[in-house]
């Protein structure tokens, strides 16, 4: 996708970081990514890659709007009970007209995928998914007002290797903004530039983050990946 | 608080603000889309800049003060007066790919001056236009800062509480920096050791 003169005073602030410039910010333009969860947890991060110029952003989250959820801006009271999906895709599409959000279609294959899972059960099998696809993918983990993102390039070790032993943390909290729109930062510098990704994973705790290198764990399948 | 208007390179990274509003005051127009959103809170936009004539009397008025400015001017004005009037700030800058949060509140801890003592000379550092913004950076900041705020105003201690956070987004490297009180910091006015 070539940029043209309106994207180019639009992503200006992008286009002139190193790592982006202007053939990351047309990669972004041509990626479509799927994000798995499209709960008020997971908002702010769609919204970040919706204003970041990101070409097609399916939501993946069938399941209806419930009282939980009603009391974040996105979805009114008038939203409960229908799906997340299309309540996200028709509130953040009017933030810009360089990208198209869609609900996602079971057959469609993404460039790259984002989880923002309810459950780790959840956040596994679609990261699985995405690895059998072969597309990168960022993982999120939430706890509270903190949590993990696992960043998942391709070749790297997978999202099993990297997740958390300790089973699943608590429920996202409404400070859950950070971990959201942190998730959103990795899968743009992780499309902008691949070829600098590396397999990481970062640890926000009571504010401040910390990251490691993700290693493969022995006997994992993803081992096969690197002869991809 | 701001005194200016939107711009067509804000819309990376400024969700409160959309292609409709450019060129509208964004004191305003940010005032208006956050009632719409919580038409219990009291919100007043401050469509000015926060300078020395006004600043001591706006941060009397308020339980915290919050600077996502984008000039060191700015920065250290706000530090400067928080710390006179015993208000707790909550400082969050981003340039590039990095962004630096630091807590300032009454105690020993230190504040921005006892690190850097003065703002950098006007050319030394360059501005978001020229060195860009990593527009989820600026996101993953502000969100910090807010839980940050909430802390403060629930009464517990803050997470950068005489720490100066920067973190890196493409290494994802963050670096705590202790800060304490430094003697003959001007804003302090922690006496100067006797020579």
């Amino acid at each position: 996708m070539t940029l043209d003169p309106e994207r180019i005073e639009r992503y200006a602030r992008q286009l002139v970081i190193p790592g982006i410039g202007r053939e990351g910010q047309e990669r972004l333009g041509a990626a479509r990514v799927r994000v798995v969860g499209g709960s008020s947890a997971a908002v702010p991060g769609i919204l970040y890659l919706t204003l970041a110029g990101i070409g097609a952003i399916w939501i993946d989250d069938p399941e209806p709007v419930g009282p939980a959820d009603s009391g974040h801006w996105i979805f009114p009271p008038h939203t409960v009970g229908e799906p997340r999906e299309r309540v996200v895709v028709e509130a953040l599409q009017a933030r810009s007209r360089f990208v198209l959000l869609e609900p996602h279609r079971p057959e469609a294959v993404p460039t790259a995928t984002v989880v923002f899972a309810s459950s780790a059960a959840q956040a596994v099998a679609a990261a699985e998914r995405a690895r059998r696809e072969k597309v990168p993918h960022v993982v999120v983990e939430w706890d509270g007002e903190g949590g993990s993102v696992v960043t998942v390039p391709l070749r790297a070790p997978c999202y099993a290797c990297g997740r958390s032993i300790g089973g699943a943390g608590r429920p996202p909290s409404a400070s859950a903004s950070a971990l959201s729109a942190l998730a959103a930062e990795e899968l743009i510098l992780l499309l902008a530039d691949p070829a600098a990704a590396r397999g990481r994973r970062i640890d926000l705790t009571r504010g401040v983050p910390s990251v490691r290198a993700t290693a493969r764990l022995a006997g994992c399948a993803c081992a096969a990946d690197i002869e991809r | 608080m701001d005194a200016d208007a939107v711009e067509t390179s804000n819309l990376n990274r400024q969700p409160l603000f959309g292609e409709a509003d450019v060129g509208a005051r964004k004191a305003a127009v940010a005032a208006a889309r956050l009632r719409a959103l919580r038409p219990d809170a009291r919100i007043e936009p401050l469509d000015e800049r926060f300078a020395a004539a006004n600043a001591a009397a706006l941060v009397r008025g308020v339980d915290v003060v919050i600077d996502g400015s984008d000039d060191f001017a700015t920065k250290f004005l706000a530090n400067d007066v928080a710390v006179a009037a015993r208000k707790p700030l909550v400082h969050g800058g981003i340039l590039r790919t990095t962004a630096q949060l630091l807590t300032v509140v009454p105690g020993p801890a230190g504040c921005l001056r006892c690190l850097f003592e003065d703002p950098p000379p006007p050319d030394a550092m360059p501005s978001n236009a020229d060195a860009g913004v990593l527009g989820a950076l600026a996101g993953f900041a502000g969100a910090l800062m807010a839980a940050e705020a909430l802390r403060l105003l629930a009464g517990e201690r803050g997470a950068y509480v005489g720490r100066l956070l920067t973190f890196e987004a493409r290494t994802a490297r963050a670096r705590l920096v202790m800060i304490r009180r430094r003697e003959g910091c001007p804003a302090c006015r922690t006496p100067a050791p006797v020579a």
